[in-house]
């Protein structure tokens, strides 16, 4: 079962006063570059990470974070 | 660019201009084999390694300076992921050529080609843990 992990976070940082990746950053323990490699689905957070993201924009984990499935290739 | 590329930035850089140089001469047969200790190479060794020791001193106290307050922030959890991966593919450079050095070139060869030998595994192994760092903090991984 082949799938990806997507995320909200440029969203929710848009619709908390336009936050930005760097006080996401500090806010959750990690640096700016990471907070953009999250963003950019270039690197999946920890779980801890993830629930500390969701937690930042009061939101659940499942508003934060999708896993989206890859259609069969043929 | 994130602190910690920097920093393997300058320590392939200081690899580079240090043990570069020593390591052709080597190739180019430079030194004269002469009994040990050979003074000789044991001084070009010495002055590489205080080279590369006083580039990285030096390269480390500017991007501390011009870089305080990333210097100052621990691993978060991609640094200590990117850190398992390089750490992880420079041990296969390492240990195979520590078995070449260790197993094999003691039948051939003696002396300063087998420290050579060992040093140049160690500095390839280093050149590969610093490249997966760079190369990881470049594609954002």
């Amino acid at each position: 079962m082949q799938g990806s992990i997507s995320n909200r976070i440029r969203i929710l940082r848009f619709h908390n006063g336009e936050m930005s990746q760097a006080e996401l950053g500090q806010r959750i323990g990690v640096t700016r570059q990471t907070i953009a490699a999250i963003e950019a689905g270039k690197y999946s957070p920890s779980l801890e990470a993830a629930f500390r993201i969701a937690q930042v924009f009061n939101v659940p984990l499942h508003e934060v974070f999708q896993w989206e499935l890859n259609p069969p290739s043929k | 660019m994130p602190y910690r590329e920097k920093t393997a930035w300058l320590s392939l850089f200081a690899m580079l201009v240090t043990f570069g140089p020593y390591f052709t001469l080597v190739a180019t047969r430079y030194f004269p084999s002469a009994p040990l200790p050979n003074l000789r190479q044991l001084a070009w060794y010495a002055v590489t390694a205080l080279a590369q020791l006083l580039i990285l001193g030096v390269g480390h106290l500017y991007l501390r300076r011009a870089s305080a307050q990333d210097a100052r922030m621990p691993l978060d959890e991609r640094d200590q992921a990117i850190q398992r991966r390089s750490v992880s593919c420079a041990y296969y450079v390492l240990i195979a050529g520590m078995i070449l050095v260790g197993c094999v070139m003691p039948f051939n060869s003696s002396g300063w080609s087998i420290v050579n030998a060992a040093l140049f595994m160690i500095i390839a192994a280093e050149v590969v843990h610093y490249g997966v760092v760079v190369f990881s903090y470049r594609r954002q991984a």
